[in-house]
């Protein structure tokens, strides 16, 4: 077995099966992983982060899968996290999305993962940011974020993503419902999928009308998010949506946008990973046991217990 | 609930190799393990034996399960452990499942196959194989 160091070279050597270990540490909690990390991360920054998200059944899967491939004819290096839930019941899951990315399994400028939610809500797992980072150290340049389907408010990977691509589809019902009102605030490429769809031209003037009215209350020099068609089952539209994430990246690009991104994300690591130390600091114990035990049995109330949890800490 | 979960959940690769499109029994199988809290990596079906290790590989799965339902076994599956070894993942647990006759079953286990599940094997034993060997693993783990 390789020593961590080694492992940190591996990775940025582009070596796939240091990578994909890498990254099942990071997923698992395992300390090799932050090792890793520590010794990979300056060479980080430099892979385009690309979201893609969607209501579940809008077809994300096919669309990277079409995305992929367009990016691949253009040479770029292309990684793929792509996300499913884990049950909340049994930690279990049934991770498929590589089903449909099946034609890039043996092109050696493709790397898959399939990772699981793992308990984390947001439509992303706890990994994921982490396993975007091995993978831009090793060299990918364009990494796609495929998320969970997605209801209103579930789009964390707006955070991490340089550019996300919000995916809607014909009928799901009333109109709105095709994208709901969170997921439109949030994207810079909108695609509406299934164009061969009944209902299609209906869902594509309810985008336009949403996206109008988004355009009214931003500044002028904001990003102008274009509306594309694709049918990605057939392999149609995916050379406009690859033109409009590029262009987008150039967009960041031209202001200090690029880096800004990547930097608040890395910026919101720091904060999440701080809490998650504060938090078993302080829970460590057993009078923080018998605190918790309290608010079980009602005695004392979540805010004073906290409180009290605080102070004894600040001791 | 969420706190109980295991933090190491076993990872297993399913797949059918070249032109069996049985699914049924490896549809059933990825359900128990998903009930058994492990991660099911489905790769879909008509794959070849490279495309089973490079997706093996990418997930880091701790094992590949083949379902194999209409022969070419004693084809593909020692050509499978041969690319896993070749890769440096002989570390990861090759499981066959399906139709494979008693008389074919030796030539498997020399040719790198961990252990095989015949026709009509019951899930429970499977979950049950899967979650000792891990614990076995993961106890070796242990420093």
């Amino acid at each position: 077995m390789m020593d961590v160091t080694e492992f940190g070279h591996a990775v940025l050597a582009g070596k796939v099966a240091a990578g994909a270990r890498a990254i099942r540490w990071l997923d698992d909690g395992d300390s090799r992983g932050a090792a890793v990390l520590r010794s990979i991360f300056a060479a980080t920054g430099r892979a385009h982060v690309v979201g893609i998200t969607g209501p579940p059944g809008a077809g994300k899967s096919t669309l990277t899968d079409m995305l992929v491939a367009e990016l691949r004819k253009r040479e770029r290096r292309v990684g793929v996290i792509a996300i499913d839930p884990s049950s909340p019941f049994t930690g279990g899951a049934i991770l498929g999305d590589r089903v449909r990315m099946a034609r890039h399994t043996l092109d050696p400028n493709v790397f898959i993962r399939s990772i699981g939610t793992r308990g984390q809500a947001g439509g992303l797992s706890r990994s994921t940011h982490d396993a975007a980072l091995v993978l831009d150290a090793m060299g990918y340049d364009t990494i796609l974020i495929e998320t969970v389907g997605v209801g209103q408010d579930e789009i964390d990977v707006v955070n991490l993503a340089h550019t996300t691509v919000i995916v809607g589809v014909p009928g799901l019902g009333d109109e709105v419902q095709a994208v709901k009102a969170g997921l439109m605030e949030a994207g810079e490429v909108f695609v509406v999928n299934k164009a061969d769809r009944e209902g299609f031209e209906a869902t594509l003037r309810q985008f336009e009308l949403m996206l109008h009215l988004r355009e009214q209350s931003r500044p002028e020099d904001a990003w102008s998010a274009p509306l594309l068609r694709a049918v990605a089952n057939r392999d149609e539209g995916g050379g406009a949506i690859v033109d409009a994430i590029e262009a987008h990246r150039t967009f960041l690009k031209a202001s200090d946008g690029f880096e800004r991104r990547s930097g608040r994300r890395e910026r919101e690591q720091v904060l999440t990973l701080l809490r998650a130390q504060l938090v078993a600091e302080i829970m460590r114990g057993d009078r923080a046991a018998s605190i918790l035990d309290d608010v079980t049995a009602r005695r004392i109330d979540p805010y004073s217990a906290a409180d009290a949890l605080m102070s004894d800490w600040r001791q | 609930m969420l706190d109980d979960l295991p933090q190491r959940p076993l990872r297993v690769l399913l797949a059918k190799l070249g032109m069996d499109t049985h699914t049924v029994g490896v549809t059933i199988i990825a359900h128990a393990l998903r009930e058994a809290g492990m991660e099911v990596i489905f790769t879909g079906l008509k794959q070849t034996p490279e495309m089973v290790c490079a997706a093996a590989i990418q997930e880091d799965v701790d094992v590949v399960g083949i379902s194999t339902l209409s022969a070419g076994h004693t084809r593909h599956l020692p050509k499978l452990a041969r690319l896993l070894r070749e890769a440096g993942a002989e570390d990861k647990l090759l499981l066959a499942g399906g139709v494979i006759p008693q008389e074919d079953q030796p030539m498997l286990l020399e040719a790198g196959v961990g252990k095989i599940f015949t026709m009509g094997a019951d899930t429970r034993d499977i979950v049950t194989y899967l979650k000792a060997w891990w614990a076995e693993r993961q106890a070796a783990e242990v420093p």
